[in-house]
C-alpha cells in the first residue's frame, strides 16, 4: 500500500549530565542502590522547597542553541498536576508556557538528501521515580525522581522510518558531542516516543503514540509495523483508535497500552516556588563558548583532509579519539596517516588496555613525530607496531626508542638497489611472471626484499625502485 | 444547582483521601464541601484581563544553586516514613497505565 503517506512526529526525553538533581542537591547517578540518592525534596516532604540547579539551565540552554531555537529570555516553570505514586508531590515541575527554546530545527540527511526537521520546542522538567511492577505490587525507587530532563518535541515533519531514525541518531550525536547527556537509550537516559499516522489525502489520519522505544533501529521497526497495522485497518474500513502503544521487539509488533481519553486535564499553572529565570546575553555568550565542534562539522573537516567517510564516521563514534585528532588539524601532518594509526594499532592498544588515549604517554609532539616519520618512510607500519607499546607507555622520544632498538630504516637508494638486484637475480621465475603481465608477482618480490632487510626498508621507496628495475 | 454534593461525589473524594466516613459525616460533608466549592467559585468573578501574570509574589529573579552535592537520606530512614516497604523499595498497590 504505497499510496498511504506516513506522518511522524517525535518526542525525546534526555537526561542532563549534571552532578546533582534539578531541584535538590542529591546526586544524579545511575545504577546505585535503590533510594540511596534521595533527600527530603525528592520525596516531596511537607515544607520542602525546590532550588534550581544552575547547570541544568546551562545544559538546557546549550541544547536549545544547538537546535537553533529562539530562547525564552524570561522563563518560568509550571506545575503539571496528576495523582500517581511516581510523583509524591502530586505534580511534576515542568515548562508549559515558556519552554526554554522554541521554533528550532535539526538538519538530517537520508540517502544523500538533506532535510530540516522543525523543533516545536525544548523544555526542562524533572524526571519521575522509577517503578518496577510485580504481580499486584509496584516497587518505587526515587533515585531517578528529580533527575533533570529536557524534552524535545518535533513538528510532524517526518514521512518515513528512515527519516525518523536519522533524526534520533542526529539528536543523539549532537547531544553526545556537546556533552549534554550520555544518551544511553538502553539505560533510559534517552527515551523516544513516536507519533505516527497514515493518510491517502492531505488531511492527517488519527495518530497513535508509541512510547519509550528501546533503540534507534526499533524506532524504524515500530514505525513500519504501526503503519502496516493502521493501513490494514483503514483498508477494512475500520477506524483507528487514538491510543498509546508500545513496541514489542520479540513479536515485532505494536501493542496497545491504553486508549487516550480526550482532554487529559493536568491543571497546569505557574510554579510559585520558583521565580522567573532570566537568560541574559552574558549567559548565552558564556554557554556558546562551551559548545564544541559538532559531529557534522568534524566529519566535513576530516573528509576535506582526505579521510574516507567510513573512517571519519569511525573516529566520530569515539569522541576522545576525535578530540585527540582535532588537536592536529592545523599541524600540517598527514591526517589520513594520523587517522589510520589512531583507528588501527592505537585503538587496538587502547581496547586491549582499557585506557583512554589522553592517559597514555603519547604526547602531541610524539604523535606528530610518528606521523611525520611514517609519511616520509622513515618508519614503516611493521616497526611502528613493534614499538607501539613503548611509545605509549614510556616518556622516551621516538628517536630514542628507534636507536635503542637498533632499528634503522633503509632510505638510501644505492643500498636498496643492491638488495633489489640480489633479489631479482635469485627469483627469475617471479620476474618473468611480472614481465609477462602478472603484476601480482611484484608483491612476492617486495616480500623477499623486506625479508632481506628484516623489515627495515622504506616500503614506498622499495616499491618505486623495484618497479623501475623491473621495467628497465 | 443543588445546594449539596451527591453522596457518590463525597464518597469518591473520601476514597481519594483514603478516609472512612460514617453516614452522618457523609451528610455533613455533602453540605460543607458544596459551600466550600461555592466560595472558591467566587474567584471567577475577579476581573483579571488587564493584569500581568503573577508567578511569584517576590519581584526578584530566581537565584540558582551551584551543582554541588549535599546530604542525602539513608534508605532505612526513608522507609521509617513509608507505610509499606520491601527492602530498599517503597511498595504500593500496582499502578495501571504504566
Amino acid at each position: 500500500m504505497t499510496d498511504y503517506k506516513k506522518t511522524i512526529g517525535i518526542e525525546i526525553h534526555v537526561e542532563l549530565k549534571t552532578k546533582t538533581k534539578i531541584f535538590s542537591d542529591s546526586i544524579n547517578g545511575y545504577g546505585r542502590t535503590a533510594n540511596s540518592n534521595v533527600n527530603v525534596v525528592d520525596l516531596g516532604y511537607p515544607g520542602t522547597l525546590p532550588t534550581l540547579n544552575v547547570e541544568v539551565i546551562r545544559l538546557a540552554l546549550k541544547a536549545a542553541l544547538i537546535l537553533n531555537c529562539d530562547i525564552n529570555r524570561e522563563m518560568h516553570f509550571d506545575r503539571k498536576n496528576y495523582f500517581y505514586p511516581d510523583l509524591p508531590k502530586g505534580y511534576q515541575i515542568t515548562q508549559f508556557e515558556t519552554p526554554i527554546g522554541t521554533d528550532g530545527y535539526v538538519e538530517i540527511e537520508v540517502n544523500g538528501d538533506k532535510k530540516k526537521i522543525r523543533i516545536h520546542d525544548i523544555h526542562i522538567e524533572e524526571d519521575t521515580c522509577k517503578s518496577i511492577h510485580y504481580k499486584n505490587h509496584s516497587f518505587l525507587d526515587f533515585n531517578r525522581a528529580g533527575v533533570p530532563l529536557v524534552e524535545i518535541v518535533t513538528e510532524a515533519d517526518m514521512h518515513s522510518s528512515e527519516e525518523a531514525m536519522a533524526y534520533v541518531e542526529k539528536l543523539r550525536e549532537l547531544f553526545l558531542y556537546a556533552d549534554i547527556s550520555d544518551c544511553k537509550i538502553e539505560e533510559g537516559s534517552m527515551r523516544c516516543d513516536v507519533n505516527i499516522s497514515v493518510s491517502k489525502t492531505e488531511e492527517l489520519g488519527t495518530r497513535a503514540e508509541i512510547k519509550n522505544i528501546g533503540s534507534i533501529s526499533n524506532v524504524g521497526r515500530a514505525i513500519e509495523k504501526e503503519a502496516e497495522r493502521q493501513i490494514a485497518l483503514l483498508e477494512k474500513g475500520e477506524e483507528i483508535a487514538f491510543a498509546t502503544y508500545r513496541y514489542d521487539e520479540k513479536n515485532d509488533a505494536t501493542i496497545m497500552m491504553r486508549v487516550k481519553e480526550a482532554g487529559n486535564d493536568y491543571r497546569y499553572f505557574p510554579e510559585p516556588d520558583i521565580p522567573f529565570v532570566l537568560i541574559d546575553d552574558t549567559l548565552i555568550d558564556d554557554v556558546k563558548k562551551t559548545i564544541p565542534m559538532l559531529a557534522s562539522e568534524r566529519r566535513e573537516k576530516y573528509m576535506a583532509f582526505g579521510i574516507s567517510l567510513l573512517n571519519a564516521n569511525k573516529i566520530i563514534q569515539n569522541r576522545s579519539l576525535s578530540n585527540y585528532l582535532n588537536k592536529f588539524l592545523d599541524s600540517g601532518i598527514d591526517l589520513v596517516i594520523a587517522s589510520n594509526i589512531l583507528l588501527g594499532d592505537i585503538s587496538f592498544y587502547l581496547n586491549k588496555t582499557g585506557l583512554d588515549i589522553e592517559s597514555t604517554k603519547l604526547t602531541d609532539e610524539k604523535f606528530i613525530d610518528i606521523v611525520k616519520r611514517i609519511s616520509s618512510g622513515e618508519l614503516n607500519s611493521k616497526v611502528f607496531k613493534e614499538i607501539l607499546d613503548e611509545l605509549l607507555e614510556e616518556d622516551t622520544s621516538v628517536e630514542e626508542i628507534i636507536s635503542r632498538r637498533g632499528i634503522k630504516i633503509i632510505n638510501d637508494p644505492t643500498e636498496l638497489k643492491t638488495i633489489i638486484e640480489k633479489v631479482i637475480a635469485n627469483n627469475s621465475a617471479s620476474v618473468n611472471d611480472y614481465q609477462n603481465g602478472n603484476t601480482r608477482a611484484i608483491k612476492f618480490l617486495m616480500g623477499q626484499i623486506m625479508k632481506e632487510t628484516k623489515g627495515s626498508a622504506n616500503p614506498e621507496l622499495v616499491n618505486k625502485l623495484l618497479e623501475e628495475e623491473l621495467n628497465k | 444547582m443543588s445546594d449539596m454534593l451527591t453522596e457518590k461525589e463525597v464518597l469518591h473524594v473520601a476514597r481519594l483521601a483514603r478516609i472512612n466516613l460514617t453516614d452522618e459525616e457523609v451528610m455533613k460533608y455533602r453540605i460543607q464541601l458544596k459551600q466550600l466549592l461555592d466560595d472558591v467559585d467566587k474567584i471567577k468573578d475577579v476581573k483579571i484581563d488587564d493584569d500581568e501574570q503573577l508567578i511569584t509574589p517576590i519581584d526578584e529573579k530566581a537565584v540558582l544553586r551551584s551543582d554541588e552535592a549535599g546530604e542525602m537520606l539513608e534508605p532505612e530512614d526513608i522507609m521509617k516514613n513509608v507505610p509499606v516497604s520491601n527492602g530498599n523499595f517503597v511498595e504500593v498497590p500496582v499502578m495501571i497505565n504504566e
